[in-house]
């Protein structure tokens, strides 16, 4: 059985945070909210965790609603 | 009534031992020692469990009075500390005055739980916190990897019940008032958010 692998996309604060979860989940991309992991930091503490394959999907839904900060794979 | 332990003529650990049995079943304990160490160990005893201790010195013996007073009440406390972990959540967000941040912040809450250790033994859902564990809760998936950790999850049945969820139940066990009293009476510690 293979693991998923993530990437998370931080924002620049909880309210995009929401915007981008909101816009993920009209458009029917699985995303979750989780706190940012440790070795990472934002402000905003929260994060929007999708699988790596989605990347390019999600990096192109949001493209046009909330700005983007970063992306990291999740280790 | 005192309980007296006659440990002279006892070398260590004897004395603690003795005093320590005494100690399990008497309120009040007079250990006699003719030993130095014996007295100061027995003191020490005595007072890491949080007791009063008084000593007289008769000649070449040290007679130590302990007496457990209203230190009782703290073995006691250090005792039920030992009992289980619960996590109570009586609302399905966390904290109060902004509904949306709660949301965040219960989402967060509960995948922090999954990855962090020690887990909670048991976790208490009532009010508002049994939506968390109905079909559709966005949470279920955190909620699901905790029981698989062995977490226990109680959903309140009146809750439910009241707010017409019964059968849209995903994870737990229904659960009443007894249990739930019960279950947080006998806590060693509980975490409520």
């Amino acid at each position: 059985m293979s693991t998923v692998s993530y990437v998370v996309f931080l924002f620049e604060s909880v309210s995009a945070v929401l915007v981008a979860e909101k816009a993920l989940k009209d458009m029917g991309i699985t995303c979750k909210l989780i706190p940012v992991p440790k070795q990472l930091s934002s402000d905003c503490g929260v994060c929007i965790r999708v699988e790596s394959d989605d990347q390019l999907r999600v990096e192109q839904a949001l493209a046009d609603k909330v700005k983007v900060l970063a992306i990291h794979p999740l280790s | 009534m005192a309980y007296t332990v006659d440990a002279r003529g006892l070398s260590c650990p004897q004395p603690v031992l003795l005093a320590r049995k005494a100690l399990e079943k008497n309120d009040e304990v007079v250990i006699l020692v003719d030993d130095n160490t014996a007295a100061e160990n027995v003191k020490r005893l005595a007072a890491n469990m949080g007791f009063i201790v008084d000593e007289e010195l008769k000649g070449g013996e040290t007679h130590i009075r302990i007496n457990k007073g209203g230190a009782c009440s703290l073995a006691q406390e250090v005792i039920s500390r030992q009992g289980p972990v619960v996590v109570v959540l009586s609302c399905d967000t966390m904290g109060r005055g902004e509904e949306v941040l709660g949301g965040v912040l219960m989402k967060s809450f509960l995948h922090t739980l999954t990855q962090t250790t020690p887990m909670p033994d048991i976790m208490i859902l009532f009010n508002t916190g049994v939506r968390l564990a109905v079909k559709g809760s966005e949470v279920l998936d955190d909620l699901d990897a905790l029981m698989k950790a062995g977490v226990k999850i109680l959903a309140c049945g009146t809750c439910l019940n009241y707010l017409s969820l019964k059968e849209k139940l995903a994870i737990g066990e229904v659960s009443n008032m007894y249990d739930i009293a019960q279950t947080m009476l006998t806590a060693g510690r509980i975490v409520q958010v």
